[in-house]
């Protein structure tokens, strides 16, 4: 499984089907809880994940999907749009410093 | 393309109240059909909404759910536009009970704000609980107006 330091995460993508309406609302969420970092979040497509993304958060559903669309990049699954655990660990570990498992 | 205004994209015309549906697929189709008679979508938009509902569901917590179309279905999109309809009976999402459906066509990026909003609501219990049992339309479109300043 593919692991990112913290300290070398530039951007981190939510990315859902159609990137127009889940991934929009929890990309929004996510960049408000990294506002005092330097990490850029974007919403996409899972098809069009952008070549530089250090993250992707995605539904547990896409998951595959974005794993082979960004092949040995840390892909983190959610089911919760608000509040999912999965999400939250990764938001802590990026604010505190520490390691983000894909 | 131009993003649309926030005016334009949810007005009290598209917020429907006191709705009833026998299940998801039906809220979906009805949430659908409004999209199509405001004139956003054209009619196979619907299939697509249905379509994505499917493989993931739009449901996002405190009883609402926003369904839109896939990634293909971009292009049955004319303009960009996003309705609610409450369903306060409640409706069975996959397990998971909806009362609000939010319905989105979106081409542009100009409904980012009021996701963002609507984000924002849903963490809040108490707003979250105001948005479902809204009584009007007015009341629904306010709260999810997106606040002035920039974030």
């Amino acid at each position: 499984m593919p692991s990112i330091e913290a300290t070398q995460v530039h951007k981190l993508v939510v990315a859902c089907d159609a990137g127009m309406g889940s991934s929009v609302m929890l990309a929004s969420t996510v960049r408000k809880q990294l506002a005092a970092t330097d990490i850029t979040v974007e919403h996409t497509p899972v098809n069009h994940i952008p070549d530089d993304a250090d993250i992707v958060l995605c539904h547990a559903g896409l998951a595959d999907r974005a794993r082979r669309a960004v092949p040995g990049r840390v892909v983190v699954p959610f089911q919760l749009f608000l509040g999912d655990p999965a999400v939250t660990r990764v938001v802590e570990a990026l604010k505190s410093g520490g390691t983000v498992d894909g | 393309m131009a993003d649309v205004p926030l005016a334009d994209l949810l007005s009290v015309d598209r917020v429907v109240l006191g709705g009833t549906a026998g299940g998801w697929e039906d809220a979906v189709r009805q949430v659908g059909e409004l999209l199509v008679s405001s004139g956003a979508v054209s009619p196979d938009y619907v299939d697509a909404m249905v379509e994505r509902e499917k493989s993931v569901s739009t449901f996002v917590g405190e009883g609402v759910a926003i369904p839109h179309g896939t990634l293909a279905g971009r292009d049955l999109v004319t303009r960009d536009a996003l309705c609610v309809m409450q369903f306060p009976g409640g409706v069975d999402w996959h397990g998971d009970e909806v009362v609000l459906c939010i319905g989105i066509a979106a081409r542009g990026e100009g409904h980012v704000p009021i996701l963002a909003r609507l984000a924002e609501l849903l963490m809040e219990p108490d707003r979250a609980a105001a948005l479902r049992s809204a009584d009007t339309a007015g009341e629904v479109v306010a709260l999810l107006a997106p606040e002035e300043s920039p974030a």
